[in-house]
């Protein structure tokens, strides 16, 4: 009474009013987003479902801390669904998509049929309007990625199983909204199927086309011109997969489909290890994702879920939906010859109903072919299939291994050692070109002799300016050792480099080229040194590409791969034994030597004559005896 | 087959798939069938929607007589919505206003007679979602101008008991002579016809409907901002399925443009906000 009466003396002498407003709904999510996992994990409950209990706590049908009307949650929770689908995109390892791609096509179809087959015939069963359950088997049988955070942390990324998960969702997602476009265009009057169709066709190629033909050219352009500060890159990434939302939704396609063909488009220009993907993950993990599943929370509403109507029509979508997962996954594990802890993992990431299935219902109910029942009973689906998919996630990610996938491609971490930034942009090209035919990450490393002041910053800062306009992806660290090669593989040893390439500096590297000869590997094991190579030469733009290698036209050596990759078009191979050969270079021009010529070249190098990449062998590096490493960070 | 070949052969194939997948999709709303998902109605009578409203005729909503309504934009809806539930006949039946709004609907499924949603009738009768917009207007006799509220203030003025019209007068206008307060909307225009009244308040459809039918005698001489006015189906409490029924219809009519084409025909409106291009807005004090 005492504490009543004087908190209503204080109000009235101070005027303190309830808190209300922008600051007091966001403190309410973000305390919700620190605390509901923390909670919920505590009780051995998955955080993911801690955000979602933590949403309906704090939402109109339990505590209304946030309101019905409050439209700014759910329009960033719609953000965060948008990034969800990014994430997944842009993180997807497309070699292994394309090395699956039978597996991709195969799981898709049959996560997509099979419950779409059940939630039309319960639909049809029920007595229901054939659209309207047509629209049912739609939404059941599409799926949002919610567990992928999970198995990602799980180190699973790159296994079989998670990569023919994540890339069906392209077709199934794609499928189910195609299906909902054309429900919805058949409901509203005045259309016929053949315009619906039309537009459908005609949305989904011009999505594809702006997603992997405009964007990538557009954000390489914006990384190379505006890249140099960090939080730049971080905003094209976002402005990306929001344009390509937006035009998605031009067409009547869910914005969701259009940000995952954005993630796909900037896959290969976000390096998985790089900082770019680093702060897209911190964020999506830290605010954004969070968000939307808190999002999700607030339209449960346990007073109409659990009427028992409710509940009847729930079980029999749980059903069609689940059990269509489930066979789904287990034939595919059958028939793509899965474990079954890698079935468990299929059926995991492809079980959480989300996404799509709000769209879908939404729509549904909003043209009149759903009513406030079915909405209930597909709240209760979401918030099951959820739970199922967390819960199976967390015991398949024990049971599958890690998979050894063998040596890793040479473009997986590329180190250039680099003496002078100024003459380094070739070399970084290089060095990009052919961690991009991978998905790898350049790592520039700045070598200091040890005779010069430690790390001068204006070196730094313009190696970090030269790099991020070479459209490198990430921050140069700095190591000092008495020469610029001996430096590059140190750093490469410590980064578990699979290729170091030397930007030669204002001294000569100290090397024997008559005691190396040329690595004859293709792709490179950790446990065996990286392939080294010395860069002369500098140039802004890169050229034609031409190799001198010995044995050119046997067997495939590590400086072919490089020059293929390095070469917009075909690689020219010179005739050593054409004197002059080096007199129809031009600046610009690359020219992969092997060790012997690009000993003889040393002395005689002229910038006229390009760039020139003069490959050592595996001995030289074994021979320079690389125990420790002493680097520093910038 | 090389990829690239294979790829061209199915690109025209998935579009033939996709053609036919929606012609399909199409061709499945005219199989008819239960509704199921969008609610079920069961109505009193078997086979037969009955409807509650309070006049016929009623310009631009009900045409011709009770026992033979020939048109009119809700006979029209409640056609409409009879022939989603799969009911082969409707029937009219005239129930006074007032007890409309008190949830006396006399043995119909649910009434269409300009009700407007309210807190307070929502005590009494279950409400459908809105299917039609309707702010308030000032019908008055042609050449009279009403251009602010000003002018309004000094007229005299009519206008229907227990209707929401009468708050919207008394809050908005706030008339510098008591308004005559009438039972009946025939009654109200009488009064403007005979000039006891120079402006009466309507909602902005019917206002329009009257206009239309007879330009000499009425015109629209401004109409009030508002968001929330909506004409809806008034259900008896309780009505669960039948209201869940009549919403998920009125969505679909709304979906598919039914309800606006009812609007062009009946009332020759084109509502866009809940307004109305060619009549003009009251100014009124900020």
């Amino acid at each position: 009474m005492l504490t009543i009466s004087l908190q209503a003396s204080l109000a009235t002498v101070l005027h303190i009013s309830s808190p209300k407003g922008p600051p007091w709904e966001f403190l309410v999510v973000f305390a919700t987003l620190l605390l509901g996992p923390v909670i919920f994990k505590r009780a051995g409950v998955p955080g993911i479902v801690g955000l979602l209990l933590g949403g309906y706590v704090i939402g109109p049908h339990c505590t209304d801390l946030i309101g019905s009307g409050n439209s700014t949650l759910p329009n960033l929770g719609q953000l965060g669904l948008l990034y969800l689908m990014f994430v997944a995109g842009v993180e997807l390892d497309l070699n292994l998509v394309r090395r699956y791609r039978g597996a991709t096509i195969a799981f898709g179809l049959l996560t997509f049929a099979l419950p779409m087959a059940f939630g039309l015939a319960v639909g049809l069963g029920l007595g229901w309007e054939a659209k309207a359950a047509i629209l049912l088997g739609a939404l059941l049988s599409s799926h949002t990625l919610i567990t992928y955070p999970t198995v990602r942390g799980a180190g699973l990324s790159a296994d079989r199983a998670v990569a023919t998960a994540v890339g069906s969702t392209v077709l199934t997602d794609t499928l189910s909204l195609v299906v909902l476009a054309a429900v919805a265009g058949s409901v509203e009057g005045g259309r016929s199927s053949v315009e619906i169709a039309a537009q459908l066709v005609i949305g989904l190629a011009v999505l594809i086309s702006f997603s992997l033909l405009v964007l990538p050219l557009a954000a390489g352009w914006a990384f190379r011109l505006l890249g140099a500060e960090r939080s730049v890159r971080y905003v094209v990434a976002i402005t990306a997969f929001l344009s390509a939302a937006t035009v998605a939704e031009l067409f009547g396609i869910e914005g969701i489909v259009g940000a995952f063909f954005a993630g796909l488009a900037l896959n290969r220009l976000v390096p998985n290890e790089g900082q770019l993907m680093d702060r897209i993950e911190f964020f999506g993990g830290a605010v954004f994702i969070p968000v939307f599943l808190v999002s999700v929370g607030l339209i449960l509403n346990p007073s109409v879920m659990f009427e028992v109507h409710t509940l009847e029509l729930a079980g029999l979508f749980v059903v069609a939906c689940l059990g269509g997962k489930v066979i789904a996954a287990w034939l595919s594990g059958r028939l793509l010859r899965f474990s079954g802890a890698q079935a468990i993992l299929l059926f995991s990431l492809s079980s959480a109903q989300a996404a799509a299935t709000l769209a879908a219902t939404v729509i549904g109910f909003q043209l009149g072919l759903f009513d406030s029942s079915v909405v209930n009973a597909v709240l209760v689906l979401i918030l099951l299939s959820v739970l199922a998919s967390t819960f199976t996630a967390i015991y398949a990610c024990k049971r599958v291994s890690i998979a050894d996938h063998g040596p890793q491609s040479l473009g997986t971490r590329v180190v250039v050692g680099v003496g002078d930034p100024d003459r380094a942009r070739g070399a970084l090209a290089i060095a990009l070109r052919i961690a991009r035919a991978d998905g790898g990450i350049v790592h520039p490393v700045l070598v200091v002799p040890e005779s010069a002041p430690f790390a001068p910053r204006a070196a730094r800062e313009r190696l970090a300016h030269v790099a991020a306009t070479a459209g490198v992806d990430g921050m140069p660290t700095t190591i000092v050792d008495r020469s610029v090669l001996h430096g590059a593989l140190r750093a490469g040893a410590a980064q578990e480099a699979t290729l170091v390439l030397v930007s030669e500096g204002p001294e000569a590297p100290e090397v024997d080229f008559a005691e190396v000869s040329e690595p004859q590997l293709t792709h490179t094991a950790p446990a065996h040194p990286p392939p080294v190579a010395i860069v002369h030469g500098n140039a802004e733009r890169l050229g034609a590409v031409h190799t001198l290698l010995e044995g050119d036209g046997e067997a495939p050596s590590v400086g072919s791969e490089m020059a293929r990759r390095v070469a917009a078009g075909a690689v020219t191979p010179l005739d050593e034994g054409d004197p002059d050969w080096h007199a129809s270079l031009a600046p610009g021009d690359v020219t992969f030597v092997s060790t012997r010529i690009g000993e003889a070249l040393a002395d005689a190098y002229e910038d006229s004559h390009g760039l020139v990449v003069a490959m050592l062998a595996e001995s030289a590096i074994a021979e320079q005896g690389v125990q420790d490493v002493r680097g520093f960070s910038a | 087959m090389t990829h690239a070949r294979l790829r061209r052969r199915l690109a025209p194939a998935g579009v033939l798939l996709l053609l036919a997948a929606t012609a399909a999709i199409d061709a499945c709303g005219c199989a008819g069938g239960g509704l199921g998902a969008a609610g079920t109605f069961t109505p009193r009578t078997p086979g037969t929607l009955t409807v509650a409203t309070a006049q016929v005729p009623d310009p631009g909503f009900w045409t011709g007589t009770i026992a033979h309504p020939s048109g009119g934009f809700e006979y029209e809806l409640a056609r409409s919505l009879a022939a989603r539930f799969g009911l082969a006949h409707v029937r009219v039946i005239e129930v006074p206003f007032d007890r409309l709004i008190t949830g006396h609907l006399g043995g119909a499924d649910l009434a269409l007679s300009d009700i407007t949603a309210t807190t307070e009738r929502a005590r009494h009768v279950a409400f459908s979602v809105g299917y039609l917009d309707a702010p308030p207007a000032i019908l008055v006799r042609p050449g009279t101008s009403v251009p602010d509220v000003h002018t309004a203030q000094r007229l005299r003025w009519a206008v229907q008991v227990h209707t929401t019209l009468q708050q919207v007068l008394a809050e908005e206008i706030e008339p510098s002579r008591p308004a005559l307060i009438l039972a009946h909307q025939r009654e109200v225009l009488a009064a403007l016809r005979s000039g006891r009244a120079q402006a009466v308040m309507l909602d902005l459809p019917v206002a329009l409907a009257y206009a239309r039918e007879s330009p000499h005698t009425y015109a629209v001489a401004a109409q009030l901002s508002s968001n929330e006015d909506e004409l809806a189906a008034a259900l008896p409490h309780g009505s669960g399925e039948n209201l869940e029924a009549v919403d998920s219809a009125l969505r679909a009519l709304s979906s598919d443009g039914t309800i606006e084409r009812l609007g062009h025909t009946w009332l020759h409106t084109d509502l866009q906000d809940g307004r109305a291009e060619q009549v003009p807005l009251l100014r009124t004090e900020e």
